[in-house]
């Protein structure tokens, strides 16, 4: 299938000594999957899983170099000898479906701390970096070529444990990087000052590193083109060090990315709130300077954004990584014309980044088997039951996907007229729109595995005991719970009556944030764009506080002050009581850090504050002949991904 | 007293101090692992009386952090403990809990557990209201997880009703608004697991019970007073009872960090063992660290037992040293929170700062023993670093000569004992010099050493300087360095400084930086801090101070410029940059004080390449590190190897 609609996505290439037969790239990214420093099995599965899905290449996640490197915890010892077993188990696995597998190979300099190791941090110079705040030691010309031998061990170990080729990871977080930037290399020796001095130890790196491995394996090299950050560095230096590279005459391919993996994270890992293709800029100029097959990066998450950035020239290889957490047959999709069935990533980085970031494992919102490949899931029941889901949110239609899928026959009752239940109502907002796949993409999986969806309808206990089905989901979800010191007023709201409409501040208001996420910061936006002076409350230290693991939290802080959104922060609402005239509230808001107590006006007031669940038909059908289950918010009202995952569960579980 | 045994439920416990139930991060997945079993043996072969484990979770879906125990996880981890604690003649109990709504559910991927829908203050999830159905599973999880306990041959289980438990979650009228029986009478629950527990292990094996009797909270949580009524109740049903302070509201309340007095719990304990009147033992806990203090506790009736766990992580001996009349000689516990508390995404294992073997008993040679040649040793550096080799080199049977540059010992840990609020850290450098003079080191202050000093044996550990300054110095600027400021401070020579508002410039985020600013605003100075960071202080999340110390800030006046970078120091004013809009502003300033990152002293190490290294003169960092290459660099010269420190390949 080389012509049609993904004419270049589906073109062979020849990367140095191996042929890929698509182009698109399942590119290097952390899975916390490692335990004590060795690969896992569950390594092995969840790259096979993409492998069978019909990527072209598979690069793995970064392999330590050495002992002085090691800033998290689940990182992989590559310089142990005793990682082979595992790293044969994962090539064998991704071999077994005909795709090529390279390995990333990585030393983090000064990117890192002690905490672990126990040893001093090696970087070329004595900066701390901007997350770990340690200072580094400055490595002397001896630990510098203990580094590079470091690389060709691992690259030796990746050989013998079956690998097509290794890439050098020169970028995010790197101590190559380090010393190709000027922001963290001082040194005035033969490493510091030029671009060519700079530029040494990665040369000195690549001719060790294709001495151990041979010219049957393919060598890759990882180029930052823009590091975001003051000094560091940018496009004209990235070009020309890939003009370099390409000059050793032993390199097969360069990879690109943008950022500093500890300083700009959110331009590496963008969320929603970033345009895709935001950084095929850097392939395209690289591209443009060399004749090295590039890989371009940067949010691409659909096959026909993919084909566009090869079709236009910016890359010979497109990186797709979040997209392929989501759906791991995204290439095999694709290929089989059935494009609109793939599970796009919605860019939240709720459980893929949002988790790595907490030292827990790789998972995703829409997809609950990442990071659960080498778990096998349940065989399925002797015979199909008749299963009747209530309500048509994540929860409800994430249970009727997996239970159809596992052959019940699922019928799904929403009361609304359409499904989607608060996910809807959360896309809503400005620049959230991309959420809203997470409803499609469940949608399209109950119409593939038979759902009788049937929208419109509220059913009763009596109804469901009428119906005298095998079992019961409820997923009826939650509803909005005025606080405490709400005191009745119509002018206090949730922040569900703003985006369901039926509630429209205006003037001046306050959003009191008490769940820390998107639901304040959204509405904050939404009621700034219609004019109104907001300020968001919140009684912890920072406005949002979650949208710093998702990595949405600098963006928001960009926008609000571009909106004109105050934040305030440390209080807490006591009461609201009716202005004498003029309509608004008057609050008394306590600042609990300092004891002090302050009446804060306000036209309307917005909470972003705990739902509680819709859970009548729960009680209703205690003791009902049938089993009945609860999954989401009906259960206790969480985020999107606890409605999937039980969802998920209760459908496998029936 | 402290050291005298006592007999709870027919078992003797050689000494009177605990060795409390804490998080270590040393699980093995879910297991207790060796790791564990040569953390607590330690701690047993030094005179502890009673050791309680890591709290272990009874139910699989409570999971708090990733290394929490599972009990039924645990039955061949405690065996072993016991085995290698009970030569010791220590009694070595479970700690068995629930976490409830202060649990996670990242791992288990499930609802929490809770009496009532009240999200917890710190992760502010929702949990779930819990039926009679897990009711009933808690019950019966306790009651599994002890008789587990018992088949281990554990003497006995230690039940958790303290800060971070379900349990109190149903004592509590700050989380528990049921309707049903267990909402008109909340420590039902605690009876029917208490009552459970002690059907499971029988008479002749020990109960505890760690209670709350001070929630912080008194507008609806457990008051001292109610606690008193709880105790009588609750604690008849035990053979002893840990009086605990906290709840979800202030979360550093049970175990502090340098900043609350040692034994803040004494006047609560009083009172709770006067209201039990001798129907159970009443244990002592709350920062705890001097023996005199616990002793003075036993004796003024205050408590039965004193817990003392961060003490005896700092120094496993303390017992045993002070039943010998050697109470000096205890390393103490400074309270820094530094290493042992972690409670933390990236699971840090529990250690010290000050006896990093602490945690990596398995891993770590010990200290002592005599090295097969005395070697003649120089020192060069009397801080913490060097101190610490000087007394592990004199241990081992070297001759050392340690010299000094400044007049007294001590070093960096001496100016961080000057930021406010830390003074406690001079104890540590007190004591380090106590052992080296003990030790018979030769020490020579106000020495300069000069690299034709530096003969075969020598450790440099010279410390650090101040470091670059990355923003504009128009004329007329007044910058001082951190360490400048500390010692006009000491030297009472603050007033001669420019007068006027000082800035505090921190991009560091650590103790430091804060303490500075505290220490000005007590002098009455106009005070700011400017940190890049959305928050204040942001690496005292680790040690459990950010928020407290946010709140101490403000309360002090101290004014909070976050998101902003430093970008010129002039006369009278500092120009400042928001991080996010690039607006620029001028803030009012006859003083900066730098506490920016150091650099490492390398005047020595250049001239004399490939020296043994230890501490800041190899990277500035902090006094564990010092510590621990130091230690390194001595055992390593002990063993004629290369340093540790220096050269793992």
């Amino acid at each position: 299938m080389t012509g049609g609609r993904y004419r270049h996505l589906f073109s062979p290439l020849r990367v140095g000594p191996i042929t890929v037969a698509n182009r698109v790239v399942f590119s290097a990214h952390l899975t916390n999957y490692a335990v004590d420093g060795l690969p896992s099995e569950q390594h092995a599965a969840y790259y096979a899983a993409r492998a069978a899905g019909g990527v072209g290449l598979v690069i793995t996640e970064e392999h330590s170099t050495h002992p002085t490197d090691w800033p998290y915890e689940k990182l992989i010892h590559g310089f142990q000898r005793d990682v082979i077993p595992g790293y044969r188990r994962i090539t064998e696995a991704v071999h077994a479906h005909g795709v090529p597998i390279v390995a990333q190979l990585n030393h983090n300099g000064g990117q890192s701390s002690g905490m672990y190791s126990r040893l001093p941090v090696w970087a070329p110079s004595p900066v701390p970096d901007p997350m770990f705040r340690e200072v580094p030691k400055e490595v002397d010309h001896a630990e510098i070529a203990e580094i590079v031998a470091g690389y060709a061990r691992v690259a030796g170990h990746c050989a013998e444990g079956g690998f097509d080729g290794v890439e050098l990871q020169c970028s995010h977080s790197s101590i190559v990087r380090g010393f190709l930037s000027p922001a963290t290399n001082r040194r005035t020796d033969r490493y510091g000052g030029s671009l060519e001095n700079r530029a040494r130890i990665l040369l000195e790196i690549i001719d060790a590193v294709r001495a151990a491995i041979g010219t049957e394996r393919a060598l890759g090299v990882r180029l930052c083109g823009d590091e975001l950050i003051e000094g560091g560095t940018t496009i004209d230096e990235a070009v020309e060090v890939a003009r370099m590279v390409e000059a050793t005459g032993q390199v097969d391919y360069i990879n690109t990315s943008i950022g500093v993996a500890t300083s700009t994270l959110y331009m590496i890992e963008a969320s929603m709130a970033i345009p895709p293709g935001y950084a095929l800029f850097i392939a395209n100029a690289i591209r443009r300077a060399v004749r090295l097959p590039v890989v371009g990066v940067g949010r691409i998450k659909d096959p026909v954004q993919a084909e566009r950035a090869l079709a236009e020239g910016h890359c010979d290889l497109v990186g797709v990584v979040r997209g392929q957490i989501a759906d791991p047959d995204f290439m095999a999709k694709a290929r089989a014309g059935y494009a609109t069935e793939i599970r796009t990533c919605l860019s939240c980085n709720q459980e893929c980044v949002g988790r790595m970031g907490l030292n827990r494992w790789l998972g995703c919102i829409e997809n609950p088997r990442t990071g659960h490949e080498a778990v096998p899931l349940p065989p399925p029941g002797p015979r199909p039951k008749r299963v009747l889901v209530v309500g048509g949110g994540p929860a409800g239609l994430q249970a009727a996907s997996t239970a159809a899928r596992r052959g019940h026959q699922v019928t799904l009752f929403e009361r609304a007229a359409t499904t989607g239940g608060q996910v809807a109502v959360a896309a809503s907002v400005p620049g959230r729109a991309e959420f809203l796949d997470l409803v499609r993409n469940l949608l399209a999986e109950c119409r593939r595995h038979g759902v009788d969806i049937r929208t419109g309808t509220e059913v009763t206990a009596a109804r469901l005991r009428e119906e005298a089905p095998d079992e019961v989901v409820l997923a009826t979800g939650a509803r909005p719970q005025p606080p405490h010191w709400a005191g009745g007023l119509d002018r206090v709201v949730d922040v569900r009556d703003v985006l369901e409409g039926r509630a429209a501040p205006s003037g001046g208001v306050l959003v009191v944030d008490d769940l820390g996420f998107h639901q304040a910061t959204s509405v904050a936006e939404l009621l700034a764009d219609r004019g109104c002076r907001v300020r968001v409350s919140t009684s912890g230290m920072v406005v949002g506080q979650d949208l710093g693991v998702t990595l949405d939290l600098e963006m928001f802080t960009v926008r609000a002050r571009n909106k004109g959104i105050r934040q305030t922060t440390d209080e807490v609402v006591l009461s609201a009581t009716a202005e004498a005239t003029g309509g608004g509230v008057v609050l008394q808001v306590l600042t609990h850090t300092t004891g002090a107590m302050a009446e804060v006006r306000a036209d309307w007031v917005v909470c972003a504050v705990h739902q509680e669940p819709e859970d009548e038909l729960w009680h209703a059908l205690k003791g009902a002949p049938f089993p009945v289950h609860r999954a989401g918010d009906c259960l206790t009202p969480r985020r999107a991904h606890a409605a999937v995952i039980e969802g998920d569960r209760v459908g496998a579980a029936l | 007293m402290l050291t005298d045994p006592i007999v709870l439920a027919g078992r003797t416990a050689p000494s009177r101090v605990l060795f409390g139930p804490h998080e270590t991060n040393l699980a093995r997945r879910r297991e207790v692992s060796h790791r564990h079993v040569a953390y607590y043996e330690r701690r047993a072969a030094g005179g502890a009386g009673l050791i309680v484990t890591e709290t272990a979770s009874v139910e699989a879906g409570d999971r708090p952090y990733e290394r929490a125990p599972l009990a039924t996880d645990c039955g061949p981890g405690w065996a072993a403990i016991i085995a290698a604690c009970r030569p010791h003649r220590a009694i070595v109990l479970a700690g068995l809990g629930h976490a409830g709504s202060q649990g996670s559910s990242a791992y288990s991927q499930s609802a929490l557990w809770a009496p009532s829908r009240v999200p917890d203050v710190v992760s502010r999830e929702l949990p779930m209201e819990m039926e009679e159905a897990e009711i009933g599973r808690l019950v019966d999880g306790f009651a599994a997880a002890a008789a587990l306990a018992v088949r281990s041959d554990l003497d006995g289980v230690e039940v958790d009703a303290g800060q971070h438990s379900l349990l109190r979650q149903f004592l509590s009228g700050l989380t528990n608004l049921r309707t049903d029986s267990y909402g008109s009478d909340r420590a039902l629950l605690a009876r029917q697991v208490l009552g459970a527990v002690r059907d499971a292990i029988g008479p002749d094996r020990i109960l505890g019970l760690r209670l709350s009797c001070d929630e912080l909270a008194p507008w609806a949580g457990i008051t001292p007073e109610q606690a008193a009524g709880l105790a009588r109740d609750l604690g008849s049903l035990a053979d002893y009872l840990v009086v605990v302070r906290g709840s979800a509201m202030g979360t550093s309340a049970t175990r502090p960090d340098l900043h609350t007095e040692p034994g803040f719990n004494i006047e609560l304990c009083r009172s709770i063992r006067s209201a039990v009147d001798g129907a159970g033992h009443v244990v002592l806990q709350g920062s705890v660290v001097d023996p005199a203090q616990a002793q003075r506790a036993l004796e003024d009736g205050v408590a039965d037992l004193v817990e003392m766990t961060r003490a005896q992580i700092a120094d496993p001996d303390l017992v045993s040293l002070w039943r010998a009349g050697e109470g000096s000689r205890i390393r103490p516990c400074v309270l820094s929170n530094q290493k042992c508390r972690v409670r933390d995404n990236r699971n840090p294992l529990v250690s010290c700062i000050s006896e990093p073997r602490s945690g990596h008993e398995t891993q770590d040679p010990a200290v002592g023993g005599l090295d097969e040649h005395a070697l003649e040793v120089l020192v060069v550096g009397g801080g913490p670093a060097g101190m610490e080799a000087a007394r592990t080199l004199a241990l081992r049977g070297h001759r050392v000569r340690l010299v000094e540059r400044s007049s007294r010992l001590g070093g960096a840990l001496r100016s961080a004992a000057l930021v406010g609020g830390r003074a406690r850290l001079a104890e540590l450098a007190d004591w380090l010099e106590a052992e080296i003079r003990r030790l018979g080191v030769t020490v020579e202050t106000g020495v300069t050493a000069t690299p034709e000093d530096l003969g075969a044996s020598v450790v440099l550990a010279t410390g650090a300087v101040p470091g670059p300054r990355e923003y504009r110095i128009a004329d007329g600027a007044h910058v001082l360095d951190v360490v400048e400021l500390l010692t006009a401070v000491e030297n009472g020579g603050l007033d001669d400084l420019p007068q006027g508002p000082v800035v505090v410039f921190d991009p560091v985020g650590d103790p430091v930086g804060v303490g500075i600013a505290e220490l000005l605003a007590g002098h009455g100075r106009r005070t700011a801090i400017v940190t890049q960071d959305t928050v204040v202080g942001t690496q005292l999340a680790l040690t459990g101070d950010l928020a407290d110390a946010n709140t101490r800030l403000r309360r002090a006046g101290v004014t909070l410029h976050k998101n902003a970078l430093l970008r010129e120091a002039c006369a009278g004013r500092v120009v400042l940059e928001d991080r996010f809009t690039g607006e620029q502003r001028e803030e009012p300033a006859a003083l900066l004080v730098h506490c920016g990152h150091r650099l490492p002293d390398r005047t020595l190490a250049l001239a004399r390449p490939g020296s043994a290294r230890a501490g800041d003169c190899v990277a500035p960092r902090t006094v564990h590190e010092a510590v621990l290459e130091g230690r390194r660099a001595a055992l390593a010269i002990g063993a004629a190897q290369a340093p540790v420190g220096e050269a793992v390949r």
